[in-house]
């Protein structure tokens, strides 16, 4: 038999069971994309400024802010407990494992929803759950915890009350002051009827 | 990096000129390997020579595995790769079909051209029969149209068929195709034991 035969078979051999070793880039676990436009397109990604500082406030376990913005911009100011994740540092194997977590709901959080909203549809494709959006970003934060606006005095019921929860959780967050209440400092007047030194009416 | 074409590292224009290279190389190791020779290709049938087996089963397997490392190492996009559309019963039929011819004519569509080109007479006839059978072919299509187009998979690829990943068929494929060459290699000895004469 010979034996440039034998070696050949050999290599050919090893080198098919190689084959079974081999990991394939098809077998990426990649979101189907009809369900990502039908993900892209809901609302259901979204949670307001509210939900995220009441979250905060209670020290919800379950909640993991990721603030997607650049460095500078993170150490200049950023929510609390949260983590900084440029957008173009995702796919850092050390940044992707903070995803994927089972029962967290990681938040993006940005200056407005758009680079927030790249960063939930970056992940969708990676096949990541329980990602969200923070509503709006820091400068709805801002407008909404940090600096609320009072309500005209008919608005709803509703809107009196996530004021006066705004204002609590803007004294959490800012350390500002509590106002005493507006109704506190009306002052009574009470108008006495002026003593006339005339005597009215007689005759 | 590769595909070359459909990634634009090489130009539009050149595929042909690509394909003629690979044609006059594939011709010139068709007739290296023995294929000019009917008897050569036909011996498969008969278990006196089994070149032909040996040679396309090791073009197989090298080609097969090659392009698995070469997709691991990023040097060619697997999924760009144009798959043959699958049309189950017409393949079938044009298989069993074109095992008769090879056996009558002792010739493949390839290899009957290098055969011409080293001037062997049952080659030409057999080329041109071959153009005769295009030719009556064309003609008569009409009649078989619908069973050509018939039984449509579209591209499909085993592994999308069966869900087993590729390099299990791979590595099927070559256990099987080794276990050919050596199991071949003794039914040879053993025919040509009996074999009054044997010329090429």
């Amino acid at each position: 038999m010979n034996r440039n035969y034998i070696i050949l078979t050999l290599i050919m051999l090893i080198l098919a069971f190689g084959t079974l070793f081999l990991k394939m880039d098809d077998e990426l676990d990649q979101v189907d994309p009809e369900i990502l436009l039908q993900e892209i397109i809901q609302p259901t990604r979204y949670v307001t400024t509210d939900q995220v500082a009441k979250m905060i406030i209670k020290g919800d376990p379950s909640l993991m802010l990721i603030d997607v913005r650049n460095e500078e911009d993170f150490q200049n100011y950023s929510l609390p407990r949260s983590v900084n994740i440029p957008l173009d540092s995702l796919l850092n194997p050390e940044n992707l494992s903070y995803l994927g977590i089972k029962g967290t709901k990681v938040v993006f959080v940005s200056d407005d929803d758009i680079k927030a909203d790249q960063m939930w549809v970056l992940t969708k494709r990676l096949g990541y759950k329980g990602t969200y959006v923070m509503k709006g970003g820091l400068n709805c934060w801002m407008q909404t915890i940090i600096e609320p606006q009072q309500p005209s005095g008919d608005a709803s019921y509703a809107d009196q009350e996530t004021y006066s929860f705004r204002k609590g959780a803007q004294m959490y967050f800012t350390g500002a002051s509590a106002e005493s209440s507006d109704d506190a400092k009306v002052e009574v007047q009470v108008q006495r009827r002026e003593k006339s030194s005339v005597a009215a009416g007689g005759c | 990096m590769g595909p070359l074409i459909p990634n634009g590292i090489i130009g539009d224009g050149w595929d042909f000129v690509i394909a003629i290279l690979i044609g006059i190389a594939f011709g010139f190791i068709l007739e290296a390997a023995g294929f000019s020779s009917s008897r050569n290709l036909a011996g498969v049938f008969y278990g006196y020579n089994f070149v032909v087996l040996r040679v396309f089963f090791t073009a197989l397997i090298v080609a097969m595995v090659g392009i698995m490392y070469f997709d691991y190492l990023g040097w060619l996009d697997l999924s760009k790769i144009f798959i043959l559309p699958t049309y189950l019963g017409p393949m079938i039929v044009g298989g069993v079909i074109m095992g008769f011819g090879f056996i009558l004519g002792g010739y493949c569509p390839g290899t009957s051209f290098t055969g011409v080109a080293i001037g062997k007479l049952d080659a030409l006839f057999f080329t041109i029969g071959l153009y005769v059978g295009i030719f009556g072919f064309s003609l008569a299509f009409p009649l078989f149209e619908n069973f050509y187009n018939s039984g449509s998979l579209g591209n499909v690829t085993l592994t999308d068929v069966t869900g087993i990943p590729a390099s299990y068929f791979a590595l099927a494929f070559t256990v099987v195709a080794l276990a050919a060459f050596w199991g071949t290699m003794f039914i040879e000895k053993r025919v040509r034991k009996n074999m009054k004469q044997y010329k090429f």
